[in-house]
């Protein structure tokens, strides 16, 4: 900071040397003042996930015409490449008509083994370091739903243990989405054959949906997503597994480059209880039309907010 | 038409100026803002660089200090307009140059608001999303395409207001009523619609019981009708302060001065020199004779020869004084050199403000050439301005030089008052209706207020919190809040204790326990922090420059009449 202007006692010294050191004194402020910030925009240099100008600029999912969306997945394909070494498969899986997908999870069965939880993290590309989990799985004791008894980090010899029961706990894909309703520039929205999806290119993270949503089912990439390169899942969907990018949102999506292409979700694929249950309720041969057709009991979590999930759950007696 | 926007661009220019000119504890305070700015920029840059896990947040307590800020400042950019309603819509004279002081307040405010919100979001590069037409704004559903669209229009109406306003007196026009009024009172709904739809925000979520509660709303009006005004007393007194001692700037002509100083020699005054007064100040004119003969024993004349000092500078007499003949110049003393700030003919007051307010004179008055003076006590001048053409010429004439009175400061206490009684009150409402019914969605309120299964981060914060408040709530009902070091200390209480109880005392407890009753807590890091000093620092910053350009419009220091000066 310049120190105070002495000028009252100047004395002899001409108007010349005056204006000569104000100007030295002025350039002098300046250029400490560009030099601090050239300082404090240092941590720019280790800038990890900067837009390329057509990131940048890409459009929102709903408005990509079919040859816009073929460019788009080529450039994600490239990008996939480039930064794990191997060519991905990505695709833009549209809902099939006459599909809503509804999800059965038997409680009875459950034996809180998160085999579940892990598969997903394998199928869906989530971030290793630091470690995203779409499901989470509650032990409760016998006898109460209320979830603040719930145990989030159990971590006994074996499972089940006596006098506990177990909830496993992800996106519930409500008919009535309080995510999606939150959301200032519908990057996430309800499709036709029921699965909730998110734009991750056109999310800004402000994570409203995440303060929304009343089964905690979402996550944020705090920090830029690291996948080993050899566990990489290659059949890749734009709305599903594609890698994501940081400060966005995601969360379970019913593993849309799976069930949209007529398989199972690989939460269900490798549950050893059988506790899991897939399929369209609009087919009434399905199995889970069946279950909710049959079962006396089943639990729709916080069926008093009116979310109305497509995630149910039930017991065998 | 290309003069009137280059009139603009030279009023803007010499605005822009000023925000670089000032004396040596402007340029220290503007130098600790701006370090404290750039210490804010940098850390936000590497929460740019390495995303928000430099942050304290995480996927159970989602939002942070960031979010609590932000709510925090738009309830006081939503209070700030308030002072609108007493000054425009009661029609009270002292509250009318604060008014503008609140808007640029507001404006300073949203301005911060908008940093804490791009600072949260996880791609701010993308924020072109929330632009109606470009992006995809999900409006109406979403309440944030809500707070987008009112926060942004207020900050427009409050430029716009002030813009003019500043405009007009700067070129000395009256501002047309059309072009000003209505936006005033679009304002005055506008304020109380941006902190509702911040409150709904909240107020919205279903799944968060903590806050899914109507009284939300109210609480969040209460809280910044009290945090706001108490905000502005404490800094319509710094700017009181500041330009009562500030040199003069650019616009006023510098002269050497005070070359021998001499006393005026007095008599008593006369009726002829009454009758002179009515002559030069056709107001006075109507004065009664009962008056004027009372006024008598309290007034003297002084006969001055040019160079005859009336008042100095510093001094503490009280009395006021009116030009009946001559020319009286005022000079302000600056490092030893004086600045000529008004020039006085006949009919014209001087002295009158710190008659009134008991205040040390602001600068020196001469006579240039030979003149008489008629000198009045403090409570003849009081007595003056009963009569109500007198009074409003007087007083226009004090506040184009801006006078802060006290009885303005007092107003303001009498806001802070009764909302911060209304606030507690709604607070109590929250904590009988979340304990007394012991159901499962107490457990929010149960960690906040008194810890949750050993955890009890917030617990120290919210006791504060109520102390602070409930100490000030006492002190603003008692008649020790009049003066003004205890009014000022009763702020402090009310700004702190509303920023605790709103922004951390609101926002974190909504996530903890989670939604699936996990309990994770939430402590801001030293990034986070150093961000949030940026951004109160670059609101200071904002917030200092805007009187640094509109005190000297207001005193008149500044005008197209002295242009190129």
């Amino acid at each position: 900071m310049p120190a105070n202007p002495s000028q009252s006692n100047a004395g002899p010294g001409s108007n010349d040397s005056i204006s000569r050191r104000s100007f030295l004194r002025t350039s002098a402020v300046f250029a400490s003042g560009l030099a601090a910030l050239a300082a404090s925009l240092e941590p720019l240099r280790h800038l990890k996930d900067f837009p390329s100008t057509e990131q940048f600029l890409q459009k929102y999912y709903k408005e990509l015409s079919p040859a816009e969306m073929a460019k788009v997945l080529k450039r994600i394909e490239d990008e996939v490449e480039r930064q794990y070494g191997l060519r991905p498969q990505v695709k833009d899986l549209r809902p099939m008509d006459g599909v809503e997908f509804v999800y059965a999870l038997n409680l009875t069965r459950c034996i809180g083994c998160r085999k579940c939880v892990h598969a997903c993290v394998a199928e869906n590309n989530q971030s290793r370091e630091p470690e995203i989990q779409y499901i989470r799985v509650l032990r409760l004791p016998h006898g109460s739903m209320d979830m603040e008894k719930a145990e989030h980090n159990y971590n006994p010899e074996s499972v089940p243990e006596k006098g506990f029961f177990y909830m496993p706990v992800q996106c519930q894909h409500c008919k009535n989405p309080p995510c999606v309703k939150v959301c200032p520039v519908h990057a996430t929205w309800q499709e036709t054959d029921g699965i909730t999806v998110i734009d991750y290119d056109w999310c800004i993270g402000c994570r409203y949906c995440e303060a929304a949503c009343p089964y905690w089912a979402r996550r944020f990439n705090f920090t830029k997503p690291s996948i080993p390169k050899d566990r990489v899942n290659l059949n890749m969907a734009y709305l599903g597994d594609r890698p994501r990018r940081q400060g966005v949102m995601e969360k379970c999506h019913f593993c849309i480059q799976r069930t949209r292409a007529g398989r199972y979700p690989a939460c269900l694929e490798v549950c050893p209880v059988g506790a899991r249950k897939f399929g369209n309720i609009l087919d009434p041969n399905s199995e889970v039309s069946y279950i909710l057709r049959t079962k006396r009991v089943f639990i729709q979590l916080k069926e008093e907010l009116g979310t109305s999930p497509r995630f149910f759950y039930y017991f065998d007696v | 038409m290309t003069r009137a926007i280059r009139n603009y661009f030279v009023f803007l220019g010499r605005c822009g100026r000023l925000a670089f000119a000032g004396d040596w504890r402007y340029y220290t305070w503007m130098g600790v803002l701006s370090v404290i700015c750039l210490l804010g920029l940098n850390a936000y840059l590497r929460q740019f660089a390495q995303g928000l896990i430099v942050t304290g947040m995480s996927d159970e307590v989602s939002w942070g200090v960031y979010i609590a800020n932000f709510t925090f400042l738009v309830g006081v950019a939503a209070a700030a307009v308030m002072m609108v309603i007493p000054a425009y819509v009661y029609n009270n004279e002292e509250l009318h140059d604060l008014v503008i002081f609140g808007e640029l307040l507001a404006v300073a405010a949203i301005l911060m608001c908008l940093a804490f919100v791009t600072v949260d979001l996880g791609r701010p590069d993308r924020f072109w999303h929330l632009i109606p037409g470009i992006g995809q704004l999900n409006f109406p559903a979403s309440m944030l395409s809500w707070d987008v669209i009112v926060l942004n229009g207020y900050l427009l109406l409050n430029v716009h207001i002030c813009g003019y306003l500043l405009y007009c007196r700067y070129r000395g026009r009256t501002p047309a009523k059309w072009f000003y009024i209505p936006f005033v009172f679009i304002a005055i709904i506008w304020a109380v619609s941006i902190h509702t739809v911040t409150a709904f925000l909240y107020v919205g979520l279903g799944g968060r019981s903590f806050w899914n509660s109507a009284i939300v709303g109210p609480r969040f009006l209460a809280s910044a009708f009290t945090a706001g005004p108490a905000l502005m007393i404490l800094a319509i007194q710094v700017v009181r302060r500041v330009t009562a001692t500030s040199p003069a700037d650019e616009g006023s002509r510098l002269r050497e001065g005070g070359s021998v100083a001499q006393n005026p020699t007095s008599r008593a005054a006369t009726l002829d020199d009454l009758e002179l007064l009515g002559s030069r100040l056709p107001e006075f004119a109507s004065a009664p004779r009962e008056l004027r003969h009372s006024l008598l024993a309290a007034a003297m004349v002084w006969e001055a020869k040019a160079g005859d000092v009336m008042l100095r500078q510093g001094d503490t007499d009280n009395r006021a004084f009116f030009v009946l003949k001559g020319r009286v110049v005022v000079k302000r003393e600056e490092g030893g050199r004086y600045r000529i700030t008004r020039s006085l003919g006949p009919g014209e007051q001087f002295g009158e403000i710190s008659s009134l307010a008991g205040t040390p004179r602001t600068g020196t008055a001469v006579a240039e050439e030979p003149s008489l003076v008629l000198s009045l006590s403090a409570d003849a001048l009081r007595k003056l301005m009963k009569i109500p053409r007198l009074n409003k010429v007087i007083r226009s004439r004090m506040s184009e030089r801006l006078l802060i009175t006290d009885r303005a400061l007092m107003t303001l206490r009498s806001i802070v008052q009764v909302s911060m009684l209304i606030n507690v009150f709604l607070l109590a409402n929250e904590v009988f209706k979340e304990f007394y019914s012991g159901n499962l969605h107490v457990a929010s309120s149960k960690y906040l207020f008194l810890g949750l299964h050993g955890h009890h981060a917030l617990v120290p914060w919210i006791w504060t919190a109520i102390a602070f408040n409930l100490t000030a709530m006492v002190l603003l009902v008692l008649p020790v809040s009049r003066s003004l070091r205890w009014l000022n200390v009763t702020c402090v209480l009310c700004i702190v204790g509303i920023w605790i109880e709103k922004g951390m005392g609101l926002v974190i407890p909504g996530f903890i326990p989670s939604p699936l009753g996990e309990m994770v807590e939430y402590r801001p890091s030293l990034n986070e922090t150093l961000v949030c000093f940026g951004i109160w620092a670059f609101g200071l910053l904002c917030y200092t420059v805007f009187l640094r350009m509109s005190v000297p419009i207001l005193q008149g220091r500044l005008s197209k009449a002295n242009e190129g000066a």
